[in-house]
């Protein structure tokens, strides 16, 4: 555990001492004041529905750059040899560097905050509808930055890295789309369950799905898993 | 140079037995058996691209061996790997270092990711720090540090945690001498109670440090033995070196007579070597017992002039070309200076 918590710290500490926190902070901070703006002049609502949809198809684009020096940098460092030659096993690593991410995401998430409050000076905003959209951007942050380091354990060139993460969840939501396309029914409806846009837009909405929630948790595990066996196979290479 | 007796080592710790490593067709690592005991500092030596590297990787468990098995302190780094990270202290060819870490940040980091106590943490940095000449250089960020100070801190992050092994992949490359007399001192101190398994390419290192060394070249291990016992594989007479000055008259017959000698079992003339005056002929010799009084007597009764007449251990460089070389390996040489 505390090998988890060094990492984690580790992590934060990179960022926080190069641009790359800041410049993604800035950049997040500019798009999620944007689509406020944009938002409210479209609909006259005190509402912040079109926000937080524009910010997670956002976030599919940025995460896999924030994460792709996960692994990828540390292999080209010759770090990565001292991490598998320190007694932390790997579930250990892989948790340190998600949660970090994710971390990282949180705060992001936390300073978006002045636009709900900005909301509740002129208008009357409905707080469970906005901590429950919180809710489903943070559930999409752990899943994007979940893939993000399998991309990551992929190669170790870390611009190949962040590139093949946006590719690696493009699909996710761009079946959306698509969906709208297809005429046969069952097609449409596999690839509509496929989009993350349809699970996280019901959250948008003041609904706790559990089906969503288990959506978005089935994917992280499921991209988590597949970093392990990428980082144990990498020994083999 | 031995600083120790074999008598004073201790129980086997390290164990390699037939490691093999092949990447893809290429076999970078056949057949490597050894073992390294406690209070021992083995060197492993061999021209770049021997498997130096391949091998300490395998001993640490980074790599696993294709075939083949090693253990540290009974437990095998590939099934009880962690245990074996736990005892291992692993100087990678290239320090791994976060650029944008200052170095007591990173030190920090090391020391925790290795489980050292929070109250004892502070005072093993300073202690460690001290130790490789890095007193006062906490803040200094680890991306802009000279190749000598980045080899420092690597083999900081190696010994933090006290481990009974180290493993260490050429630890004095890219320090200037006086740093390289320093870890090299560091390491001596260290090997007292514990395992060092040092790879280099510099022979004057495994003659100044170790006691055994491994020569390995080509992914194959070619010799393992006492530092003596791999000279004397080159030469099992004693040597020596004699500069006389004949006259002109007897200069041909000069390696002749000196090789009737009773003495004397060998006699190959030196060529081109500058050292040598003019008029004066320099002989190699090979003996069974001193020859040096009677080759005076010889010179005295002809009238020749000596400049040196000296005993000569053969050094491990030829030991490890003249091994290197039997096994037909010539990219060998122009290594190991």
């Amino acid at each position: 555990m505390s090998a988890a918590w060094a990492i984690f710290k580790k992590e934060l500490r990179v960022w926080f001492v190069s641009t790359l926190a800041y410049v993604f902070l800035g950049a997040f901070l500019f798009l999620a004041g944007l689509f406020f703006v944009m938002g409210l002049q479209q609909n006259g609502e005190a509402s912040l529905r079109a926000m937080f949809s524009n910010l997670s198809v956002s976030l599919l684009f940025l995460l896999p750059l924030l994460t792709m020096k996960h692994f990828a940098e540390e292999e080209r460092l010759g770090t990565f040899e001292f991490l598998m030659t320190a007694p932390v096993p790997l579930w250990a690593l892989l948790a340190g560097k998600w949660a970090a991410s994710l971390a990282l995401c949180g705060l992001l998430l936390l300073l978006t905050g002045v636009f709900p409050l900005m909301l509740a000076l002129y208008g009357d905003p409905d707080w469970g509808v906005i901590f429950t959209s919180y809710l489903g951007l943070f559930l999409c942050c752990g899943a994007f930055v979940s893939a993000g380091l399998f991309a990551s354990s992929l190669t170790d060139e870390p611009v190949a890295a962040g590139l093949g993460g946006v590719l690696m969840l493009l699909p996710f939501w761009i079946s959306g789309g698509a969906a709208n396309l297809v005429e046969w029914e069952p097609l449409a409806r596999t690839l509509r369950h496929l989009s993350f846009l349809s699970h996280v837009e019901p959250f948008s909405t003041g609904v706790i799905d559990s089906a969503h929630v288990a959506w978005f948790v089935l994917f992280t595990f499921a991209f988590l898993f597949f970093t392990w066996r990428s980082v144990e196979s990498r020994r083999w290479r | 140079m031995t600083l120790q007796s074999p008598a004073a080592l201790g129980d086997v710790v390290v164990e390699a037995r037939g490691l093999r490593r092949s990447f893809g067709r290429l076999v970078a690592v056949d057949d490597v058996s050894f073992t390294a005991r406690k209070g021992e500092i083995l060197g492993f030596i061999g021209p770049n691209g021997a498997g130096k590297t391949t091998t300490m990787r395998m001993i640490t468990g980074y790599l696993p061996a294709t075939e083949g098995k090693a253990t540290v302190d009974g437990f095998d780094v590939f099934d009880d790997n962690l245990e074996v990270r736990r005892r291992v202290g692993y100087l990678p060819e290239r320090p791994p270092l976060y650029p944008e870490l200052t170095i007591g940040v990173y030190l920090q980091f090391v020391a925790e990711l290795r489980g050292l106590p929070r109250a004892r943490r502070d005072n093993r940095i300073g202690e460690v720090m001290e130790r490789v000449g890095l007193a006062g250089w906490e803040d200094r960020v680890l991306g802009s540090l000279s190749k000598g100070y980045r080899q420092r801190v690597g083999l900081a992050q190696a010994v933090l945690h006290d481990p009974e092994v180290l493993v260490l992949d050429e630890p004095t490359s890219g320090l200037d001498p006086a740093q390289v007399v320093d870890i090299r001192d560091f390491i001596r101190d260290l090997a007292r109670d514990r395992t060092v398994i040092l790879s280099t390419h510099i022979l004057s290192e495994v003659e100044r440090l170790c006691e055994n060394a491994v020569l390995i070249a080509r992914g194959r291990v070619l010799a393992h033995g006492s530092l003596d016992a791999l000279r004397s594989q080159v030469d099992r007479g004693v040597r020596f070196r004699v500069e006389l000055r004949p006259s002109a008259a007897e200069a041909a017959q000069l390696a002749p007579l000196v090789g009737a000698l009773p003495e004397v079992e060998q006699v190959r003339p030196v060529i081109g070597d500058l050292d040598v005056p003019e008029g004066f002929l320099a002989l190699d010799i090979t003996a069974a017992a001193d020859p040096r009084t009677a080759i005076a007597a010889l010179a005295t009764g002809r009238g020749w002039a000596i400049r040196a007449m000296e005993r000569r251990s053969p050094d491990l460089e030829e030991a490890f070309l003249h091994i290197v070389g039997k096994e037909g390996h010539t990219q060998a040489k122009g290594e190991g200076r």
